[in-house]
């Protein structure tokens, strides 16, 4: 069901507003409206607009540093602290938190900065050491001098060549003080290593980079360090680094103890107090009154009527405002569903939410989409391990969509194993084997059972067409009025034309339905218009089709039915009990996956396109009151 | 001998009939699948709605194993 809302209009005196705002924020049932076209805009006074910067610029400070220290278990007294920070006056709050983060963030930065740094030299310094150990041999052939640049260089065996042409120029460029040595190291790759005079860098420098050879580039702090002792360098802090980093994880775990919990309580009510103030900008204000406009569930007005006659006093007046149509259909969407039908909500908005004054499809669908899913797997031992894996998952799903998916899958294993009992169905035909009885034997029974699921089609696009005329006389819809007349006429007249074809009704009754056929598809060709001669007969058939599609509920029960027979089968055919057992159970992993997937998709579109094409009407808008973020 | 070319006929038809329809189901949904996967990939939102689409050339598939069903049904 959607819930009734009210358009309401608060005005009140300039110096009721901060009581208002706050009445309204705790209160949280009211979506504000956007800037009022009729009324000036509220401009925030000076100090407002202060303490609104300070506290957004405050805010971006202090969420920086939450991600720093590590989180902590939220205490069970965290909403009587929240409240507690929340009722005292806000610049004291302010306050308080400017000298905490004066406080700490500098040491935090410090200790996340050294963190990162100690990380990325866990991953860059063991790739310097590989290398260095590689050319230690050759290091060793030279003889460490002061004023010395050392360079090492790494080639590919392909261009060792260019060793010998650095070997040719560089007695021209360093008067024939230079050292190089070189060797294969491996099957890919020539080292070198190249000493000279600290003066003639650039020039060296530029001539490798013009012969494009890869030098070997060393952390900056060692370039300048001789070989042997950089490589010892390098060793001795890989070694330190687990050793600092744990130092530095009890450094912020103790920060965190002793911040975190004070830091997100100032954040979240922050948080709040800026949302107080920024949505002052969609106030209207005359000089003395402001205004404000929004949409509540019309149930929740005498509470708030309350609260602001309570806490703010009389100058204040809250009155509901007529709707026009247009207004009507804009209205924010608020569903609500008895309690088992409330998971199904999330599948109806899946699609999409319904509009503002249409039909609510949520209780119809929570009634229909577990019998759909039973009816497909209709197993008892498929349907128990769903609704054991389902229970399993619920115990420490989150609220949200997953849960609410669980749920709906507990009701649809419950199903299942109910069809289960009826088909006698237990890993497929093995119920048999139990001392199961089917009362009704799908594999056996197809064409009954091709006539349930077309029943079943019939009972619900029907019902979809009673809803889609009962909505478009309500809301005065006189052309979708016609169109569903229409289409309802001709399926009627379809349906009794092949019965009378069949023998199953009175040959006689075939004239009347085909008269009854015509009168459907004019009337239809009438709704469209002029393209209608056209489209009309094809919009029949896609009716009939509709509730054609309903086959799939036999179609992939009997699939599945015959993936479990051939799963029982080859076990069989091994002769050996273990791999028998072992086939058995992959092939029954594969159909129990199939038999989530497949039944929840095509039940969901049986609603989606056959049920809900008959009445339904998206594009609803959602509802989102001004409230408390709170702590949580 | 007649039975035997009836049988192998009416076997023979179910299987092009559930083949064409599957093959048909398959190009439609090989095409909606990627534009859907495009879809899902800008508005995440739309999530919903791609599964249904998804779904909806299935009933070619269904409406073949119907007839293919009815066929095998007929074999003696």
């Amino acid at each position: 069901m959607l819930v009734p809302m009210t358009k309401v209009q608060i005005i009140g005196t300039r110096n009721v507003l901060d009581q208002t705002v706050r009445v309204l924020h705790r209160a949280g049932v009211v979506q504000i409206e956007e800037k009022l076209p009729t009324v000036e805009p509220l401009t925030l006074d000076p100090t407002a607009a202060r303490q609104r910067d300070e506290i957004a610029s405050l805010l971006a400070r202090l969420d920086a540093l939450l991600t720093l220290l590590p989180k902590r278990l939220p205490p069970k007294n965290l909403s009587a602290l929240y409240e507690s920070q929340a009722a005292r006056p806000m610049d004291d709050v302010i306050s308080e938190a400017r000298q905490a983060l004066a406080r700490l963030d500098a040491p935090a930065q410090e200790l996340a900065r050294r963190h990162d740094q100690l990380e990325a030299d866990q991953v860059t310094l063991p790739r310097y050491a590989k290398t260095m150990r590689q050319l230690m041999p050759l290091a060793a052939e030279l003889a460490p001098m002061k004023n010395y640049e050392t360079v090492a260089l790494l080639v590919d065996r392909k261009f060792s060549a260019v060793i010998d042409l650095l070997r040719a120029q560089l007695p021209a460029l360093t008067n024939d003080q230079f050292e190089l040595v070189s060797r294969d190291l491996d099957a890919e790759t020539t080292a070198a290593i190249l000493v000279f005079p600290r003066e003639h860098s650039p020039t060296i420098n530029s001539l490798l980079g013009r012969e494009s050879i890869a030098q070997v580039r060393l952390p900056d702090e060692l370039t300048n360090v001789p070989f042997k002792e950089a490589l010892a360098t390098v060793e001795s802090r890989l070694a330190a680094i687990p050793g600092e980093l744990e130092k530095i994880h009890h450094d912020l775990d103790a920060l965190a103890d002793e911040w975190r919990v004070r830091l997100a309580v100032w954040s979240a009510v922050l948080h709040d107090q800026l949302q107080e103030l920024e949505v002052r900008g969609r106030f209207g204000a005359t000089q003395y009154t402001f205004v404000v406009v929004g949409w509540m569930p019309r149930q929740r007005l005498p509470a708030l009527r309350e609260a602001l006659a309570r806490e703010v006093g009389d100058e204040i007046v809250l009155e509901e405002l007529p709707l026009t149509e247009r207004e009507r259909e804009h209205a924010p969407v608020v569903l609500s569903n008895p309690r088992p039908a409330k998971p199904f909500e999330f599948l109806v908005r899946l699609m999409a939410l319904p509009r503002y004054g249409t039909i609510d499809p949520t209780p119809i669908m929570a009634i229909f989409l577990p019998i759909f899913f039973g009816m497909i797997l209709g197993d008892v031992a498929y349907g128990l391990i769903v609704l054991g894996g389902a229970l399993y998952l619920l115990r420490k799903a989150k609220p949200g969509g997953f849960r609410s998916l669980l749920i709906v899958m507990v009701y649809c294993a419950l199903w299942s194993i109910a069809f289960g009992f009826l088909y006698g169905e237990f890993f497929g035909e093995l119920g048999e084997a139990f001392g199961m009885h089917p009362y009704f034997s799908r594999g056996e029974a197809v064409v009954p059972l091709f006539a349930f699921s077309i029943a079943l089609g019939i009972v619900q696009v029907g019902l979809g067409f009673a809803l889609g005329i009962y909505q478009a006389i309500k809301l005065r819809q006189r052309h979708e009025l016609l169109d569903r007349v229409a289409k309802v006429l001709a399926l009627i007249a379809i349906f009794a034309m092949v019965a009378a074809a069949a023998g199953l009704l009175p040959k006689e009754l075939m004239t009347p339905s085909l008269a009854l056929l015509i009168v459907g598809t004019v009337l239809l060709m009438y709704t469209i218009g002029w393209i209608g001669l056209l489209l009309a007969p094809i919009e029949i058939l896609g009716t009939v089709g509709n509730i054609l599609s309903y086959l799939r509920l036999a179609a992939i029960g009997l699939s599945s039915v015959y993936l479990a027979m051939v799963a029982n089968k080859i076990a069989g055919i091994f002769g050996n009990i273990i791999i028998g057992i072992i086939v058995a159970a992959l092939f029954h992993a594969l159909n129990i996956a199939l038999g989530i997937l497949s039944p929840t998709i095509q039940s969901l579109r049986l609603h989606y396109v056959e049920f809900f094409s008959k009445f339904y009407e998206g594009g609803g808008e959602g509802y989102t009151p001004f409230r408390r973020e709170g702590i949580g | 001998m007649e039975l035997a070319l009836r049988t192998g006929l009416l076997a023979l038809a179910a299987a092009v009939a559930i083949a064409g329809a599957a093959l048909a189901t398959g190009l439609a949904q090989g095409r909606i699948g990627s534009a859907g996967a495009g879809t899902i990939a800008e508005k995440p939102e739309l999530a919903g709605l791609m599964i249904v689409l998804l779904a909806i050339p299935e009933t070619m598939v269904i409406l073949g194993f119907a007839v293919a069903a009815m066929l095998i049904l007929k074999i003696p």
